[in-house]
């Protein structure tokens, strides 16, 4: 991330200083005043799914559902945290729900407890490309967005957007696999794998 | 589509009506969740505003329109349409940015052409990969994901690829 944000950062700024330095200071103010009315808004959509999910906590939701996908969820991130793996459980089922807001708050607690593990840079960078791939079963808002501009079939985009995200999904997550490997395979002595030398590709 | 609209109310309504039968303190409970809302919000602003800055700071020196124009006969290679290009190259970035490029394709071509259609499902099937990174890794030390971002967005433009050729079809 920091290599990426200097690059686009300095590139920008240079080619500004050039074309036109009086939009620079403006550019950036708008920036930050957007990410500020984005808070807000996040901040009332936090209070909304952070109030449930505490009632999901209390009642056994939380624990009924991360029951059914801990299995699941302890193939693909290689870790045994218990907690880890309920909040990415929640996570993923709020993503697949489309309810963004609750899916947000799960995914940095995930975080959080990933970081801590044993495979923290394999598991953390799972968690990222199966979020940043998107988990969405139907585009609720696209669907909305297509009514109001008067569409006649609005919902014929659900099939090939439900095709192209799980494909997305399952190329995030098998490239994954290949590249940012875990460090300590299955924990039963198997045959010693195969390391090949440029395994520094996909790292860092 | 009306069957969307319920799922939110829904989830509540059951959640709630669950909660009550399990004897949960549901003011209580709910308000310490809520309670909860203020310090993550205050934790993620910074990597928001640095990503939104950044991203209208690459919009306003032009180097955006570059990249699209640079990248347009690669996309027609590869049978994206050219009118998405800045679609799918803002998507990534800025939620609010694509979502005011989509509405534009929608009202410019109609939303049952074709190149809507692709529109629709290239930004219906993907997230925005540098928010997620920011935000979901604000609090953590190690913020080394330039492999898994390189990934997200590889498989971004694969399954762009992809929509495209799915809306010939279906």
């Amino acid at each position: 991330m920091n290599a990426v944000f200097s690059v686009i950062f300095i590139l920008s700024a240079a080619v500004l200083l050039v074309l036109d330095p009086a939009e620079f200071l403006p550019a950036l103010l708008d920036g930050a005043g957007k990410s500020a009315t984005l808070c807000l808004a996040l901040l009332a959509s936090y209070a909304a799914w952070l109030g449930l999910m505490q009632l999901w906590e209390e009642s056994g939701v939380t624990r009924g559902i991360s029951r059914l996908l801990t299995p699941l969820c302890r193939k693909l991130f290689r870790t045994e945290d218990k907690e880890a793996l309920s909040a990415i459980g929640m996570n993923l089922s709020a993503n697949l729900l489309g309810i963004g807001g609750a899916a947000t708050p799960y995914g940095i607690k995930a975080a959080n407890l990933l970081e801590k593990g044993k495979n923290a840079h394999y598991s953390s960078s799972m968690l990222f490309v199966v979020n940043a791939t998107s988990l969405q079963i139907i585009p609720t808002s696209v669907v909305a967005m297509r009514v109001a501009a008067g569409s006649s079939s609005a919902a014929d985009i659900i099939l090939p957007t439900v095709l192209a995200t799980a494909f997305s999904t399952l190329l995030g997550i098998a490239l994954t696999m290949l590249f940012i490997r875990p460090r300590k395979t299955a924990p039963k002595p198997g045959p010693t794998p195969f390391r090949s030398p440029r395994t520094s590709g996909a790292e860092q | 589509m009306k069957l969307f609209t319920l799922v939110i109310p829904l989830i509540f309504l059951v959640s709630f009506l669950f909660a009550v039968v399990r004897k949960v303190r549901v003011y209580d409970s709910f308000t310490q969740g809520v309670k909860a809302a203020l310090p993550l919000v205050m934790s993620v602003f910074p990597y928001i505003a640095a990503v939104m800055m950044l991203s209208r700071l690459f919009e306003v020196s032009g180097l955006e329109a570059r990249l699209v124009r640079l990248l347009t006969p690669l996309f027609r290679g590869l049978g994206i349409p050219e009118e998405i290009a800045s679609l799918v190259l803002i998507k990534p970035l800025s939620g609010n940015g694509s979502t005011a490029v989509l509405a534009d394709l929608l009202a410019r071509y109609g939303p049952d052409s074709y190149v809507a259609r692709c529109a629709c499902v290239a930004y219906g099937s993907s997230e925005t990969v540098f928010y997620i990174g920011a935000v979901y890794f604000s609090q953590t030390r190690n913020k080394k994901f330039t492999g898994a971002l390189l990934i997200s967005l590889f498989s971004y433009f694969a399954s762009v690829v992809l929509c495209c050729a799915l809306c010939k079809i279906l």
